[in-house]
Order: structure tokens, then C-alpha cells, then sequence
């Protein structure tokens, strides 16, 4: 140690935290070493004025800090003491009922389908049954629709003589 | 005979009536004067403070005598803290990184562009007053290393109660002191 230089010992030896064999090393270095020696001065000039001058916190009224805290305490207490008593508490019929459905539709296999295409399709022409049923109308409804025209011929405006 | 910390906090355990209050008195002035060197924010340390022994209250049980009872407090309330802290500068992120979408692409640090937290003229001017200078450097330092220095050079802990309180180990307790201490004395050196 002699020859090195001991900077990162310097400030446990200020605080007397090294054990009696590193101190001892540190110290011979220290006698040695003048580098060493300035630093573990500054460290310690340092040290002491930060514990010197440590500033003191804005003042604050205890009686007060002690009753709110008293407050903060009581309202933690009774809002875990309302949780444990709402999870012990019987779930209402209702709620129970809904996840008694809930797990029977989504637990039991199969029991929500997914449409089937082909069943769509019959749903459909089903309904359009009743239309093919009545196909000869269907067929005719533009002849009807001519027929129609020609029945309003004569109320169609005359034409604009130039 | 007075009762010790430890034996106080395992009457807390067992719910015994006036033993929470008893500690709460002994230990409220250290407790907010950690929270606060730490934070540095009246309200804060106040709300940290308190929140540390609500959780010692609700945690007593598990206190088993290892250290002392002021090391197994002091890293309650530490921790509250440090999430406090860390809730901050998760929330100035939020704002830096919506100003830079705002204002367009920009590479500086977002906590340098969140704006300064609102504190009371009054406060601050009353903070400032008490400030030295050292201790106006010890602010800009991290938090691990503002919690180190605190608990070192105010609170007098010694390495291992700090390693204890910070949940880290000893050497890495060195290595923030002496990181600390030594960006101090160079910006020290560099004002001064």
C-alpha cells in the first residue's frame, strides 16, 4: 500500500471505520505520502463542515404532524378492515347469478356457437321463398311498369316548338 | 425503566396501547429531518415521514431484531423516499417528453427541460436562508448519494447501518461517499 496511493481509504480513516491492520497501512502510506496526507485533510475539513452546517428543516407543529398522522393511520386501518369485511361478505344473488352465467357460457365446450355459413344462407332463401313462390308477378313487373307508361301518354307535357 | 426502541416496537406488534405513540414521539424529529434532507420539500417529508410509520405500524411484526430498531426504520423511511423521488422524476419525464413533442425535436435532458417544481416564496426564501453552500451542492447529487452523505455526516451512521439502510452493500456505500464527497470538494474547489 505504500506505494499506491490510498484515496478510497481516506474517508473511512476519517471516520475511524478502517480495522486496526488497514489503519495501519493507511498510515504509514499517510506519513509518506503528501498527496494523500492534503486529501485526507480536505476530506475531513469537508466532512466536518457538512455535519457543522447541516441545514435544519423548516419548523413544523408536532402536536398537528401527530394528529394527522393519528388520522392517516385510522383511515388505512379501517379501509383494510372494509376490504376484508366486503371479500367475507356473501356476494348478492344477482352478482352470483351473472357469474354463474358467465362461467356456464364461456366453460361450457360448445356452448356459444359460431355461426354457420351454410345455415346462414338457408336463412336467407327461406326468406325469399314467399317471393319465388310468386315468380309469374315478379316476371311481369316491367311489362306492367310499360304498361303503365303508355296508360299516361297523353299527360306528358308538348314538345317545345322552336 | 424506560423502554428500549426494539422493545417498543414489539409492544406495536402486539398492539399494545401507547407504545406506537412513544415511539412515534422519539423518533418524528429524525424522521421528517431524513425525509427532508433527502427530498427537500417540506410537504414531502412530511407525508414521507408519516407514510414510514404507518408502515412500521402495519409491519412491526416482522421487525426480528437483527440490527437495531433505528437501522430497520431508518430504511422504512428511506424507501418511501426514494419512491417518492422516483415518482418525480418519472412525472418530470412526462412533462419534459411533452414538451419536446410540442416544441420539436430536441436532445437536451427532458428533467432539464421539466419546469421548476412550484414552491412557496416563503419557503424557499426560509430554505435558502438555512442552505450553506456545501449543503446547495449536496442537493445536486443523486439521491443514493444525498441519502449517503445525510446519513453519514448528520445522522453519523456508520458504514454498515448505511449499507443496511439502503439495502446495498457496504463497499457500495463507499464508493457513493466517496463519489459524493469528492464531486464536492472539486465543485467546491471550482466556485470557490
Amino acid at each position: 500500500m505504500n506505494d499506491v496511493h490510498v484515496d478510497e481509504w481516506l474517508i473511512d480513516h476519517v471516520r475511524g471505520e478502517l480495522d486496526p491492520a488497514d489503519r495501519a497501512r493507511v498510515d504509514t502510506h499517510l506519513v509518506a505520502c503528501d498527496d494523500c496526507r492534503a486529501s485526507r485533510e480536505r476530506f475531513a475539513a469537508l466532512m466536518t463542515e457538512l455535519a457543522r452546517t447541516a441545514p435544519p428543516p423548516p419548523p413544523i407543529h408536532w402536536g398537528a404532524y401527530r394528529a394527522e398522522l393519528r388520522e392517516r393511520l385510522e383511515r388505512r386501518t379501517s379501509g383494510s378492515a372494509w376490504l376484508w369485511a366486503s371479500l367475507a361478505r356473501p356476494l348478492p344473488a344477482l352478482v352470483a347469478a351473472g357469474l354463474v352465467a358467465l362461467l356456464v357460457m364461456t366453460g361450457l365446450p360448445g356452448a356459444v356457437r359460431t355461426p354457420d355459413p351454410l345455415a346462414l344462407d338457408n336463412t336467407i332463401l327461406a326468406s325469399q321463398l314467399d317471393m319465388i313462390a310468386r315468380l309469374d308477378v315478379v316476371q311481369q313487373l316491367d311489362l306492367l311498369e310499360d304498361f303503365n307508361v303508355i296508360g299516361e301518354l297523353d299527360e306528358l307535357p308538348e314538345p317545345r316548338k322552336s | 425503566m424506560e423502554s428500549s426502541d426494539e422493545q417498543l416496537c414489539r409492544a406495536v406488534a402486539t398492539q399494545e396501547p401507547g407504545a406506537f405513540d412513544l415511539l412515534v414521539e422519539r423518533y418524528q424529529e429524525r424522521a421528517y429531518r431524513i425525509a427532508w434532507s433527502v427530498l427537500r420539500d417540506r410537504e414531502d417529508a412530511r407525508d414521507c415521514s408519516q407514510e414510514a410509520f404507518i408502515r412500521l405500524h402495519e409491519s412491526a411484526g416482522s421487525f426480528a431484531g437483527q440490527s437495531k430498531f433505528s437501522t430497520w426504520f431508518y430504511r422504512i423511511l428511506v424507501n418511501c423516499c426514494l419512491d417518492q423521488q422516483r415518482r418525480r422524476r418519472g412525472w418530470r419525464r412526462l412533462v419534459g417528453w411533452r414538451d419536446q413533442r410540442a416544441d420539436g425535436p430536441d436532445e437536451r435532458d427532458p428533467v432539464e427541460q421539466a419546469p421548476a417544481p412550484f414552491t412557496d416564496p416563503v419557503d424557499r426564501m426560509d430554505t435558502e436562508r438555512r442552505m450553506t453552500k456545501v449543503w446547495a451542492l449536496v442537493d445536486e447529487l443523486s439521491p443514493q448519494q444525498r441519502a449517503a452523505v445525510t446519513l453519514s455526516c448528520r445522522e453519523g451512521l456508520a458504514t454498515k447501518d448505511i449499507a443496511v439502510v439502503l439495502n446495498v452493500s457496504e463497499a457500495t456505500v463507499r464508493v457513493h461517499l466517496h463519489r459524493a464527497l469528492a464531486t464536492l470538494r472539486r465543485r467546491l474547489g471550482d466556485e470557490g
